[in-house]
């Protein structure tokens, strides 16, 4: 049977083995997932927000994928520890959607958007492969990312939609 | 006998309680006086509210806010930010089935084939108003000005539209005060929620 690891808000999850799954539910959050397919090792983050700001130095252990950027630097390093290879590490991820009308153009929100561009540059700059990704629209998502197979199956209840990428 | 740390603990949690209770009183009066007024002119009926809770949850666990009846349960919405003195949102939601006959109400019985822009623009411009009768009585009370935004509207699972809201205030604090009132019609029964949403840090200056 598979065991599945779901990550909260602001949460994060490294799992092992070929068994593994990592699930959550995004809206304007993004789940990114990072893994090393030939060790079977995988984290998943459901990001909220782009980055750290200076008010808040400490990361409580539930929240440590809150932040883009703290939220990288704990699964790379939880990753490494259990003996996975930064050089083939590669990432997928999913979310990030305008939910409500005008987001952008007024500034409402756009934490969507901005949580995307947060994590491409992130992963660019530490050389970190983006495979495949759905992000953006309108609606909320169901993630599931599956170590086995290394697919991300990403279903909207509301839209009845589901996509493998 | 209670040790220090329990009277320590103790203390604290009847002063936060009472805070809690301030807020709600002070909330109170402004929906009374400000937004129900605006609500019975703009529906054409006598409308009943019912302040539920005003809690503090942390932004992270927003989830346990939601009965377990309404977390799936596609809503129709519209989220107004307001900014300045202090940070507010507002959510005005609906059932998505709901949405109709309310908006054919403020569209003086208008009839709405299918859900259009009129309608949104419509349920759009309920919120927008509903929002500044608070932000008046707010003005009114203590001097606070706030600029409010552009309605944002959506059709989503409360838990989405709620993940949304909970993000923009996650910059500035772990947790938010949130306040529940629903409002329903005396005599057509059509019903409209409303979330108040708050940064507890700014909440206490509603009962300064």
């Amino acid at each position: 049977m598979n065991r599945i690891a779901e990550v909260k808000m602001g949460g994060l999850e490294i799992v092992t083995g070929d068994m593994s799954e990592l699930k959550t539910f995004v809206g304007s959050c993004v789940a990114i997932c990072l893994f090393d397919i030939e060790v079977k090792i995988a984290a998943m983050a459901h990001v909220v927000l782009p980055k750290k700001t200076n008010c808040k130095p400490h990361t409580v252990e539930e929240e440590r994928g809150k932040y883009a950027d703290d939220a990288f630097a704990h699964m790379m390093s939880g990753m490494i520890k259990l003996g996975a290879n930064p050089k083939r590490i590669q990432a997928k991820m999913a979310g990030g959607a305008a939910i409500f009308s005008h987001e952008s153009e007024t500034g409402l929100f756009n934490v969507g958007p901005r949580n995307i561009s947060a994590i491409q540059q992130i992963l660019k700059e530490n050389d970190i492969p983006l495979i495949s990704k759905d992000t953006g629209a309108n609606f909320g998502r169901w993630v599931k990312f599956s170590l086995n197979s290394g697919k991300m199956i990403i279903t909207s209840n509301l839209k009845k939609t589901e996509k493998i990428i | 006998m209670l040790s220090l740390d329990d009277k320590l603990r103790d203390d604290m949690l009847k002063r936060y309680s009472n805070e809690l209770q301030k807020l709600e009183h002070v909330l109170d009066s402004y929906i009374a006086t400000k937004t129900i007024p605006s609500l019975n002119a703009l529906l054409g009926e006598k409308m009943a509210y019912f302040l539920k809770k005003t809690q503090e949850a942390v932004i992270t666990n927003f989830e346990s806010l939601i009965p377990d009846s309404e977390k799936t349960s596609v809503m129709s919405a519209v989220y107004v930010k307001c900014e300045g003195d202090l940070h507010i949102g507002v959510l005005w939601y609906v059932l998505e089935e709901e949405l109709k006959p309310l908006a054919e109400k403020l569209l003086e019985g208008y009839h709405l084939n299918e859900f259009d822009k009129i309608a949104i623009s419509s349920i759009s411009e309920i919120g927008n108003i509903l929002t500044a009768s608070i932000v008046n009585a707010i003005y009114d009370d203590k001097g606070c000005k706030m600029w409010a935004s552009v309605p944002g509207f959506a059709t989503e699972s409360l838990n989405t539209l709620l993940e949304v809201v909970m993000a923009d205030f996650g910059d500035q604090s772990d947790t938010v005060v949130i306040s529940t009132v629903e409002f329903r019609g005396i005599s057509s029964g059509i019903r409209l929620q409303m979330l108040l949403i708050q940064d507890p840090k700014e909440s206490k200056r509603l009962i300064s």
